[in-house]
Formats: C-alpha cells, structure tokens, sequence
C-alpha cells in the first residue's frame, strides 16, 4: 500500500491541517486519556472499599462526556445499582440505550479521526456484550424494587437487541445473552407468562451450550431444572429446586407455603484493556515518521475473588453457580475485532506517514523551522498513536447465583463467600428479606476484594 | 483602517450572537393536537389517539343503555390494571384518566376510586372521625360498590432488521361484569410504525 505525495493547493491545505491537527492532539487530548486511567483507577477502589458516595463524586470528577459520554453512564449506573438506588440507577441505563441507538449510526468525522488521529476518537458505544449485559442491569433493578411489569419490558427489549447483534455478529455464537435470557425466564414466570418463560430458558440453555467452549462451564443446574419443569408440565412444583451445600440433597419446596430467594453476586471486577504498541524506526525518516507505530489494545485479565458463596438461612442452604463468565467472553470479543482494530492501525500508521512526509517536503529548506517541523511531527505521529482502552470499567468479571426455596416471612440471610482455595473471604447478612409463597425475592451485592 | 476594523468588529458580534444562541436552551409551546415524532416510541400522539377511540366505542356501546334501562341507574366503573406487555416502559395513565374523565363527563357512567387511589381516601375518613365535626364527617362503609372493572393491556409485535423497525401496538381495554364476571364492553385500538434510524449521523 501507497501514497503519492500531492502537490496541488488542495492537498497542501489538508496536510498542514491534518498536521496541525496532529500536534494539538498531542497536547490536549492525550493527557486526558491518562487523566480518565488514573480517575476510573479511583473509582474502581472506592468501590472495592465500599465507599459509593465517594466513587460517585469521583466519577462525576472525571467528566466523561462527549465520546466518553457512554462511559459515565454504564459506570454510574452500576454504581447507583450497588447502592441501592434503582430508579436512578435505570436513568442512567435507559441514557446509555439511548445512545448505543444513536451512536449506531455511522459518523464520518469519527471515522475520519480513527484513521487519522487514533481509535479514542470515536464516541464509545460499549461492545455488543456490554450492551446486552445493560439489560441484565435494568432488569435486576426493576426486580429488585419489585416493579416486575418493567422487568418483563426490559426482557421483551432484550430480546428485539439480541436478536440484530446476534444477526450482525452470525459466527460470534457467545453473544447469546444467555445470563440474560435466564434472568428473562424468571422475570416471565413472575409476571405468570410462563410460555415466554420455557422459550427463554430453551434459549438461556441452547446459548450457555454454544459458549461453553468460550467459558469453560455449562448450563447451570437450576437453569436446567426450571426448563424441564415447564416443558413437562407434569411437575408440579413451581421452583427449581435448591441444591443443598453437599450437592448431593434435594429439597423439595412446598408451593404453598415457599417462594424463593435468587441471590446474585456480581463478583470481581471485569477485563481491562491495555495498549499494545509496536514501534519500528522509518529508514527513511526524513520521507515520513521517524518511528512508525501502530498501537492495538491488549486483554488484561483482573482477578476474580469469589469462586463460589453459600447462601444461607437456618439449617437451609444453596451453592452459587457461575452464570456469566464476563471475563472470558470479553476476550473472545476482543479477539474477534482485533484483526479491524490491527487493518485500522496500520492504515492510520500509513496515513501519519504520509502526512509527515509531506509537511516535511514543504519545508525541507526552511533550516530551524525544517528541524522543528521534523521534530513536532515525529512526537506528534508517536504520541496521537494511541489504543482504544475504554470498557465498562465496573461490569463485573463474573456473575454467580444462588436460589434457596424458603418459607413465606421475613428471613435473615447469610451470604459466605469463598475463594479458588476454599478459604473463607467474608461472611455477610442480608438482613429482614421478604420471601412471599409462590415468588421469588431477588437480592444482588458485589466483592471486589478480601475484606470488601 | 477604520472600515475594516468596524468589518472585524461585527463579525465577532455575530459569531458571538451565534455561539450564545446554539449555546441556550430553547423551548417553543406547540399544539397538544400537534404530532411530533421524534424516536419512534410510544408518545403522546399514540396515547391521544387511543384515548379519542375508546371514548369513542365506549359510550357508544350500548353496555351503559342496557344497564341503565334494565337497572334505572348508571354503571359504576372501577379502574383495574392495564398491564404493561410491550417492549417499552409505558405510561397508561394517560389514556385511562382520558377514558374516566369522559365516563365522569358524560354524565352516564359514575367511576369509584381505584384501588391504588382510595387509600389515601380511607385515610382521610379515618382522620375525620377522630378531628372533623359531627355534621361535616363522613361515616366509614359507605363506599359505592363498582358494577363493572376497567382491565386491559398493551401488546406489541416489532420486527427489527438493521435501522429499521416495524412497530405493532394493540390496545385492548374490557370492562367486565364484578358480579358475574360477563366482559359487557371491549374496546381496541391498533397502530403501526415503520422506523427507520439514521444510518450517518
């Protein structure tokens, strides 16, 4: 691939803005980038130390508005949802839905400055997991302040959304949104529209078979348990059932008198993206760059804390099962876009080449100011080469669920957490939980850290 | 010189002028009639239009005249849920308070408070019977029984490809009978869009 110097007026003009353009860049806006790291960073341990009012003022902080603007609003409303505010905290997701709507639509300044300049120059719209798992959050608020006619819009939407990623991504099989349409079977068997419950634990089970080979488990028992008792209509019990702490006891709740506690946790904190720059030096510097980079994101895992949590009250007990390995189809995700994101960098390296070379033949006999040309350019080009790191920086790296059949009454909840090694981290209690016979009381937390 | 200045001068103000003007909000009154589409989801258009057609088959059914001949008095309505089942986060107040202020208008139709809305109404009384006068209070038990209870819901189908969307909504509301459970009235009313999303922006 080429690129013939032009020499006509036209050309020139272009040049010397796309050159100007170039080191303002390199002024203004790559310090902000290290600006939102450094804030998200403070974020993401205010969270972890249970401090929600300080992450929010943090967050507000950092201003993350124009093509960040998606940013502010998954992480606020994932922030608001750990603290209870569920109204709010769907505010912020139905904004992000918005613009995920709007950002859909192809603008071609962006373009323009993700071949010229670099990828940050595009307005952020979450990758296609991220905005499935939106869904997941809304739904959850609405279930957890009881509004379960919202719940089942959200589950509706989900399904119109899933259904055109799924269609734009064919060969991605992981995009299912099986953790989702789980959440959605619930949601529907609550609102008693039980047949959109069965289709979408079928979907729930076909999609957690199609990813396993991404995610490394299965369908989760329960999951399993509550589609075969809507597809034989001959059980009549209307709860999966709980599985004792030994796996191996079942119970077998009264429909009567029990409804049923869905514990979830959001555990961890999920991937990050770092840069991955590759640099070669020009050897024909003063035709181009001096060094010609091309920067691509790389995955950074971030460790999971919880492996499983035992969900107690009395003699009563369930074990956690993961149901959304948020990490490991991030990675495949990003995996999948990399060859793009590579080609964009390339043709961006190609483009900054270009413009340098013609900046510098235009002033090659201008002595100081050929030199200064030289050396803004060259700092220019190296520093607006820049990888797109942004993510929903708070989505947890998994979710695990836990359900325990109960008696109808306020009941007193004891949540222990365990880490890869079978030690206990923390043991927490979810005081005064309303369990009504026949419906199921959804209760969520988060663990960030030992002791947190 | 001094032309040219004035020249540099007036351009500036009118930069200014534009800058504060795209800088400031701007709100100009329309028409309730007036149809805006802005994103294709259910608006206030939608809700009107609704509200015009139930009132619309409502008091035309003959439902209030076979009551009301066969009993000598007007149909008590109370209003129940109209459930939610679309895709989007819908507001039916709006149509439903359109449909009971036309029952109440007509003067054909009496309407009871609605379960949510007779709470705070017990409240009061209940307030009244400890701190309102003998004359002015008002005796708890008297409440007039609903003959008939407004139910109804909102269904959608959408059909999505890319930008572009066919939206369906049905509105079905029914009154039925609190003693025998007859359905006396159904109304319906059915829109469809066809969305179709910028694909440059």
């Amino acid at each position: 691939m080429s690129i013939t110097p032009c020499h006509d007026s036209g050309c020139d003009w272009l040049s010397r803005q796309l050159f100007g353009l170039l080191a303002l860049l390199a002024v203004f806006v790559l310090p902000g980038c290290a600006t939102y790291s450094v804030g998200v960073a403070k974020v993401e341990q205010e969270t972890s130390n249970r401090n929600l009012d300080g992450a929010l003022k943090s967050l507000d902080k950092l201003k993350l508005t124009g093509a960040d603007q998606m940013l502010y609003h998954l992480n606020k409303g994932t922030l608001l949802h750990y603290q209870g505010d569920y109204a709010a905290s769907n505010q912020q997701f139905e904004s992000a839905k918005s613009l995920t709507e709007k950002l859909s639509a192809i603008s071609l300044k962006e373009q323009t400055g993700s071949v010229v300049v670099n990828d940050t120059m595009k307005a952020y719209e979450g990758t296609a997991n991220e905005q499935l798992l939106i869904y997941a959050f809304e739904e959850l608020n609405y279930l957890q302040s009881g509004n379960l006619d919202d719940a089942a819009v959200e589950a509706r939407q989900f399904d119109i959304k899933q259904r055109l990623i799924a269609g734009n991504n064919r060969s991605a099989k992981y995009l299912s949104g099986a953790f989702v349409r789980y959440l959605n079977g619930m949601t529907y068997e609550e609102v008693g529209e039980s047949d959109s419950a069965r289709i979408d634990y079928r979907k729930a089970v076909d999609g957690y078979k199609a990813q396993s080979s991404i995610t490394g488990f299965g369908v989760p028992a329960a999951l399993q348990a509550d589609l075969d008792r809507l597809e034989n209509p001959q059980v009549k019990n209307r709860f999966a059932p709980a599985k004792k702490s030994s796996d191996v006891a079942m119970q077998s709740p009264d429909m009567i008198n029990n409804g049923e506690v869905v514990f979830i946790l959001h555990d961890g904190l999920g991937p990050t993206l770092a840069e991955n720059i590759i640099s070669i030096a020009n050897p024909n510097p003063q035709h181009g760059t001096a060094i010609m980079s091309v920067a691509v994101p790389k995955f950074v895992q971030r460790p999971v804390p919880v492996a499983r949590f035992e969900l107690s009250e009395g003699s009563e007990s369930a074990t956690s099962e993961l149901v959304e390995d948020v990490n490991a189809i991030a990675r495949q995700s990003l995996n999948d876009r990399l060859p793009a994101i590579t080609a964009r960098a390339v043709a961006r390296m190609v483009v900054k080449n270009a413009i340098a070379r013609n900046a510098k033949n235009q002033n090659s006999n201008n002595g100081t100011g050929a030199l200064l040309i030289s050396i803004v350019t060259d700092v220019g080009a190296i520093v607006s080469e820049r990888a797109d790191t942004r993510s929903w920086s708070l989505l947890p790296g998994n979710f695990l669920m836990a359900r325990l059949a109960l008696p109808q009454g306020t009941h007193n909840l004891k949540v222990t957490y365990y880490d890869h090694s079978g030690n206990i981290l923390a043991t927490r209690d979810y005081n005064a939980v309303k369990v009504t016979a026949g419906r199921k009381a959804f209760v969520s937390d988060y663990y960030l850290g030992a002791n947190k | 010189m001094t032309m040219k200045k004035n020249v540099w001068m007036m351009a500036a103000a009118v930069v200014a002028a534009l800058m504060l003007a795209s800088c400031s909000t701007e709100v100009k009154r329309i028409g309730v009639d007036e149809v805006k589409d802005i994103s294709g989801t259910w608006n206030d258009t939608d809700s009107r239009l609704v509200s015009e057609e139930m009132i619309r088959d409502s008091l035309s059914a003959g439902w209030i005249d076979r009551y009301s001949l066969s009993l000598k008095k007007s149909p008590v309505v109370i209003v129940g849920s109209i459930r939610n089942l679309s895709q989007e986060h819908i507001n039916t107040n709006t149509f439903v308070n359109d449909l009971e202020r036309a029952f109440v208008n007509s003067g054909r139709v009496d309407v009871v408070a609605s379960k949510s809305e007779r709470g705070d109404i017990r409240e009061e009384r209940a307030d009244m019977d400890l701190n309102a006068t003998e004359a002015s209070r008002k005796e708890m038990g008297k409440e007039t029984g609903a003959d008939y209870m407004l139910i109804g819901s909102i269904n959608t189908i959408v059909d999505a490809e890319d930008s572009e969307q066919i939206r369906f909504y049905q509105v079905d509301l029914t009154l039925v009978s609190l003693a025998d459970n007859r359905k006396v009235w159904t109304g319906q009313k059915k829109l469809k869009k066809d969305i179709k999303n910028a694909k440059f922006r």
